[in-house]
Parts: structure tokens; sequence; C-alpha cells
């Protein structure tokens, strides 16, 4: 179970501290898929870091819970294993470091963390094959550095290997559908379908009503200026596309 | 730019006043007792290979400096016309000495010479190399200097590329901390058409280490489909850290691809926290990410050996810098 309650936190700005979160609240239960979405500026973003810890975000008020355990006192590596994932909508290059490398040293980082031994070349060697077969990425990628010249379709196939790959309880998926072509976009959520499980939770956020066509969510939120304004089920969704964000945001305002 | 090599009296140093002296100040550098000291003039090393002679053993040169001594070495290396060799040069020492060395190297056409530099003189030394490399049409020139040692060095190479179709390329890595010292100036002269030359050189900079390039490829009227690029890359992995760089073109043909690039900066958030959020402790992150900066320079060694011996020397100074 996810907890997300009464959330408040600042963005660093030049000009000082700026709130960006409001006060957002949202409780996810083990098999469940959410939605966030959200017109530009609304949050969505800050959300997906501040949930997986990056320092430029400050918490003012609220907390978010794992099972009971405050993830917010936690650094971003811990809250990656306790089974927390964030899939970037901007998956981050970084040269010098292959594929391989770097899934093998992440998915050895997590198991040193649980106190499990590291995994043998052999294994890890197989499992990446398995999951890079059933992706579609090719050897020719795990020798690449890390995303450096990925197009926009291997980032986010990228994003849901690692996702497959080290088995998190809660997936934040952050507008991982920006930059995708139909082709890419149906591979990325078909991988992302396939990791649907009972004791796993996902938060989709997306400005975009289209990937909800292909990861169908249970529940959907509309964000808007730092709070959920809105809850219902998919058809929520169907509806802003429809009419857009003003209709909901001036009839809650 | 002027590429004189230091005074060998060890009078008239340059100093900062001079445009390619700007970032050194040798005569600080120097102790009065070296400079008063009569210089030790060595005998000339001289490695030579006559035309058409490939497959030989990798030539190993060492020089080592004591304290209170001023020595000057000569290096001579001449390749004949086809010929082929790799030269590793090693410099280390104890106590504070000044090493004032002058470097000939002549590269025949059709020649290929890799030179590899590993530098580990004593933390009190003070090193100055003016090395002037004439390279013959269609040649190889390539020289990686792994700077690690010193108080102050300074590399000062002047290529003149006299034929086409030359590939000459210069790449260093500089690890430095305390108050060290490293300048690297290079002059590139393109004289000939369809020739390439290569600048690649990263810089690891902690506590007050200062490190300095400057690089300036001067491309004459006719040298037409010049391809020259240059590119510093320095990590300062404390705010005392100074990295200094001034690279120039100076470009008389007119159908040349000539580029060059410059960072300087502490290491990127970016890629620090997409690796925290993969597992990896804060720790286990950068010591990725600055392995990976200093291998993208190691690679450029063209001998495996070398490359390896290097790639170790690079790794047991990341390890004592960044626990």
């Amino acid at each position: 179970m996810i907890e997300i309650k009464n959330l408040k936190a600042n963005v660093n700005t030049d000009e000082g501290p700026k709130e960006i979160l409001k006060g957002l609240s949202v409780s996810i239960k083990p098999g469940e898929v959410h939605a966030i979405m959200g017109p530009n500026g609304s949050g969505k973003s800050t959300l997906s870091y501040v949930l997986a810890g990056r320092e430029d975000y400050e918490v003012t008020d609220g907390s978010v819970t794992m099972d009971g355990a405050n993830m917010l006192e936690l650094e971003p590596e811990e809250r990656a294993a306790a089974g927390m994932f964030l899939a970037f909508q901007y998956p981050v290059e970084i040269p010098g470091v292959n594929m391989s490398m770097f899934l093998k040293t992440s998915i050895n980082a997590i198991r040193k963390q649980r106190g499990e031994p590291e995994m043998d070349a052999l294994s890890l060697l197989k499992l990446l094959k398995t999951k890079c077969k059933q992706l579609g990425i090719s050897d020719e990628m795990m020798k690449r550095a890390v995303n450096v010249g990925f197009s926009g379709g291997e980032k986010k196939r990228n994003e849901v290997l690692q996702m497959a790959l080290l088995e998190p309880k809660f997936c934040v998926l952050d507008e991982t559908d920006s930059g995708l072509d139909i082709d890419a976009l149906k591979i990325v959520a078909d991988g992302v379908n396939a990791l649907r499980d009972p004791n796993r939770s996902f938060l989709i956020i997306t400005h975009y009503q289209r990937l909800l066509d292909y990861i169908k969510p249970d529940v959907v939120h509309v964000l808007a200026d730092g709070r959920i304004i809105k809850t219902g089920g998919p058809e929520l969704a169907l509806e802003l596309e429809k009419h857009g964000y003003g209709d909901i945001i001036d009839a809650v305002a | 730019m002027r590429t004189d090599p230091v005074p060998l009296d060890g009078l008239n140093l340059p100093t900062p006043k001079q445009e390619e002296w700007k970032y050194t100040n040798l005569a600080r550098a120097l102790a009065p007792e070296l400079l008063n000291q009569k210089p030790l003039v060595r005998e000339e090393i001289f490695i030579h290979k006559s035309r058409g002679q490939i497959g030989g053993e990798v030539e190993d040169i060492l020089c080592e400096g004591a304290q209170g001594q001023h020595q000057q070495p000569r290096l001579k290396i001449v390749i004949e016309d086809g010929a082929e060799a790799t030269v590793i040069e090693r410099h280390t020492g104890s106590g504070a000495y000044w090493t004032n060395m002058t470097t000939e190297i002549t590269v025949g056409a059709n020649a290929k010479l890799h030179h590899i530099r590993i530098m580990e003189d004593s933390a009190q030394a003070v090193h100055t190399n003016m090395a002037r490399v004439t390279i013959g049409r269609d040649a190889v020139y390539d020289c990686f200097s792994l700077n690690l040692g010193g108080a102050l060095t300074r590399h000062q190479i002047h290529a003149v590329l006299q034929g086409p179709n030359i590939t000459c390329s210069l790449n260093g890595l500089n690890l430095l901390a305390g108050g060290q010292h490293c300048d690297t100036t290079i002059l590139m002269e393109h004289e000939a058409p369809h020739c390439v030359s290569n600048q690649f050189y990263r810089s690891l900079l902690d506590d007050t280490a200062r490190g300095v390039f400057q690089g300036k490829v001067h491309v004459h009227r006719p040298a037409q489909k010049t391809d020259a690029y240059q590119l510093s890359n320095a990590i300062l992995l404390s705010p005392g850290a100074e990295m200094d760089t001034k690279p120039e073109l100076e470009i008389y043909a007119d159908d040349v691809k000539c580029s060059h690039g410059a960072t300087t900066g502490p290491l990127d958030e970016g890629p620090l926290f997409y690796l925290r959020s993969r597992g990896l402790s804060a720790a286990e992150a950068r010591m990725l990410l600055i392995q990976a900066f200093v291998d993208e320079a190691i690679e450029k060694i063209p001998e495996e050996a070398a490359r390896d011996e290097a790639r170790g020397k690079a790794l047991a100074w990341l390890t004592t810098r960044l626990k």
C-alpha cells in the first residue's frame, strides 16, 4: 500500500523557494494502477522527483509511506532498495558507462543493500538476455553507453527494462509517453502491462490520455495547482481528452 | 604563439607577462638553490628507427630526478620513412629538483610513432618540457601524457604537420591534488592539406590543484581539408581547484573543419541522481562516473600494456582520493 498524504513541497529557484505541491493525497493499493493527469505546471514532474528523492526539492509537510515505512527520510538509493522505481521523463545520458555494466552494478547495489549476495555473472547474463528479448532490445544496445545516442523510444524502453530487472513494488512513470511514436508507445506499454502484478502498484503521470489507451488505469486523478482536484475511474481520462483541463478546473474553482 | 624552450641557463625565465606563460609562474615554483645550481646536462637519449623498420620492442625510457638537481635531459627520436615505434617515457624522482627537458621528434613519411609519457615526478619537483615534433606525409604520431606527479609540470608541444594525410593526436589525463600545477600548451601547425589533428585532455582536480590547457591550431593557407579538433574537460573535485583553458584557432585556409570545446565544473548532478535512483550509493555513483570520465581518456592509449598500466595507476589515484 502506497500512501501519499497532504504532501507539500517547494522547489528551490533563484528567487527563493516556490511551493509547487500544495497538499497532495493519493493512496494506491497493491496491484492497482493509478494515473495522475494534469496540465503543464500543475506539479507532475515535481511529484515524481519528490517521490524519488531528488535534492533540489524540499518537502515541507505531509508524508509518503510504502507499506507503512516512511519514504521521505530515505536516501534515493534506499528508496530504490525498498522497492520504489521512477521511470524518468528524460532518462540521463551517462557517457563511458555501458548498459550491461550499468545494469549489473544497479542490480547488485540493490541486492547489497538488501543483504543479499551478488548475482553471479552467468545468471545476470541469462536474466538480461531474457528481459531484453521480451522488450525487443538488441545485444548491440547493451554495448552502448547508457542512453547516449539512444532514440526517444530506446530511452523509454531502457527505463522499462530497468523496471523489469529491479522488480519494484511501486513504479512511478513520469510522462513515459512523451517523445514516443505510436509503435514505440505500444512496445513500452506492453512492457509495463507485462509487469502488472497483484503485489505491484503503478503511478502513471501523464499529460495526455493516449498512454492510458494502452495501460488501463484503475483510478484517474486530476492534478491542478499542486492538488488533486478530482478523482474518478478510467472514464475521467476520456472526459479530459474531450473537454480539456479547463472545464474541470473551472468546475472545481 | 612562441614556443621557445625554457632557457637552459635558468636565467631570463619566462614570466606570466608573456601570453603563453600567462597561467604558469615558473620562477615562483623554482627554489633559488635550484636556479643557482649548475645544470647537470645529461647525455642525449637517442632513439632511432631506420627506414622501414617495424615490429621492434617497445622503447622504455626512465628519467629520475634527485634532491637539489637541476638536470637537462634531451630526448631525440627519429623514425625514418615507413618505420614504426612505440616509446614509453617515465619520469620519477625524489625531493626537490628541476627537470628542464627538450624533446625533438621526427616522424618520416608513412611512419608511425606511439608516444606515451607517464609523469610521476616527486611532489616537490618542477618539470618543464619543450617538445618539437615534425611529421611527414601519410604519417601517424600520437602522444598520451598521464600526469600524476610534480609540484609544477609544463608540457609544451609544437607539432608541425609538414605533408598531406597526417594524423596527429595529442591526448592526456591529469590527476592532480594538493597544490599541484599542470600546464599543457600546444601549438598544432597544419602546413599541408588533408591532415587530421586531435587534442583530447581530461583533468580531475582536487584540493587547490590547478590545470592549464592552452591549445592552438594554426592552419596555414595551403592546408585545405584540414580536420582539427580540440577538447578539454575538467572536473573540479573541490571548490579550491582551478582550471584555465584557452583554446585558439588561427585559420588561413578556406575549406577546413576545425572545432574546439572546453568544460570545467563539478560532477553533474543529473547522472548522479539517476544512478542513485537505481540503487547506487552516492559514493558508488561518484566513483562510477569519475572512472568512466577517466577511462574515456585512457582508451586513447594505443598500446595495450601501457593502457592497462595507466588504468591501474589512475584507479589507485581514484581510490585514495574518493572515499
